[in-house]
């Protein structure tokens, strides 16, 4: 699986991602707050100069920002069959800049700055008892490790279904394989608790479930 | 929670992550293909419960906003949680809270078959159809400023499809209960 980070060391990179998160997060609300077209199409501007500014190349916005832009599209079509040219506007310059700008902080941000943005901001969480914050990287990175192994064991499945003529339906190609993952949850599980990496109280618990 | 439902969580988070990188597959009597990623929601609320199956939802969102592509076509980043249509994603997992939450209390082991499925189905319907569709109304409504009506009339489109998606995940789902009956319903 391959992230969607770009390496490299820009103002942008080095900027803390809770910052960068929390920008993301003030400039949609101030983008949903305006419909004038002027403001949109500054903010449009500003989106592209920041990323213009990271210097990833045609091809490599292209690639990220093209499947989100047909979306867009879309939508910028229905709003203007239904509302009109200057809703369907405000829609599409809101959306791309909005759009490019995530894309941007996605491509500077790599995954363990977001892992450990999340893990700092689950603490408050962690407090009232809700989840254990340092659960979150492990549990991320056990789902990184098993997606190939599930993806092996559907190809299995529906390699078995080829050799017997079967014809490939959802319910005879999930349940084979939601058994097949699920049943290795307890070897993973006594693993995890054999190397201690969740402590010593989780076990206690593990074992009265 | 137990390091066994943690792992379990994490296990079917890898199995919608895996459905939405697999073909969409066609099914014998309607010409339209379904995406699995979708059902994979549903079934991680029938199969999981409201806890691990909201948690593993949650972390298939979590992977998204890190910016991997996870989702279906190779989506993913933060530029998908921008766009009107992000109530469709961020409604995943209320759904598989509720499907969980319902199926916990709507299916049992004693239950007779039909009453099983009846029970998952319901439970699918609630949370993949009414609060999903719902919450994607919604948020789409407020995005794109076409007003509730009009969210409504194109979100219609999909509501057939989802249907038929809650009936795959509640046979599903009570396949798995059956052929896999150490799998603890509660978490």
């Amino acid at each position: 699986m391959k992230t969607l980070y770009v390496q490299g060391n820009t103002w942008l990179h080095r900027l803390s991602p809770g910052l960068k998160l929390g920008g993301l997060a003030v400039f949609s609300l101030l983008l949903f707050a305006t419909r004038s077209p002027v403001v949109l199409a500054a903010a449009v501007f500003l989106a592209g100069a920041i990323h213009a500014s990271m210097r990833f190349g045609v091809v490599r916005t292209w690639q990220q920002l093209r499947v989100i832009l047909l979306s867009i599209s879309i939508l910028t079509v229905f709003t203007l069959l239904l509302n009109g040219p200057a809703d369907a506007l405000a829609v599409f310059l809101r959306l791309v800049a909005l759009a490019v700008l995530a894309a941007t902080i996605t491509a500077t941000t790599s995954t363990a700055e977001f892992i450990d943005t999340i893990t700092a901001g689950a603490r408050p969480l962690e407090r009232i008892g809700l989840v254990k914050a340092a659960d979150l990287g492990l549990a991320i990175g056990l789902v990184v490790r098993f997606v190939p192994e599930v993806l092996a064991r559907y190809e299995a499945i529906r390699d078995a279904h080829r050799a017997r003529g079967l014809k490939q339906r959802p319910l005879t190609l999930a349940v084979p394989l939601i058994i097949q993952t699920l049943r290795h949850a307890d070897e993973i599980a006594a693993a995890i608790d054999a190397r201690g990496i969740r402590g010593q109280n989780n076990r206690k618990l593990g074992e009265g479930s | 929670m137990a390091t066994r439902d943690l792992v379990l969580a994490a296990l079917f988070a890898a199995i919608i992550v895996a459905l939405g990188l697999v073909p969409p597959i066609m099914l014998g009597f309607i010409p339209v293909p379904i995406t699995a990623q979708s059902l994979g929601v549903m079934l991680a609320g029938v199969i999981l419960g409201a806890k691990r199956g909201g948690l593993a939802v949650l972390l298939v969102l979590v992977l998204v906003a890190i910016g991997l592509p996870v989702l279906s076509g190779g989506r993913g980043g933060l530029a998908t949680f921008v766009l009107p249509t992000a109530g469709y994603l961020v409604g995943w997992f209320f759904a598989a809270v509720a499907i969980g939450y319902c199926s916990e209390r709507f299916v049992g082991r004693s239950q007779s078959a039909l009453v099983q499925v009846t029970g998952f189905f319901m439970a699918a319907m609630i949370g993949g159809v009414v609060i999903l569709h719902g919450l994607g109304i919604l948020w789409l409504a407020y995005g794109t400023g076409t007003g509730l009506s009009t969210a409504f009339l194109g979100d219609l489109a999909f509501i057939p499809g989802d249907i038929l998606k809650a009936a795959i995940a509640a046979l599903a789902g009570r396949a798995v209960m059956v052929g896999y009956p150490l799998l603890p319903q509660r978490a």
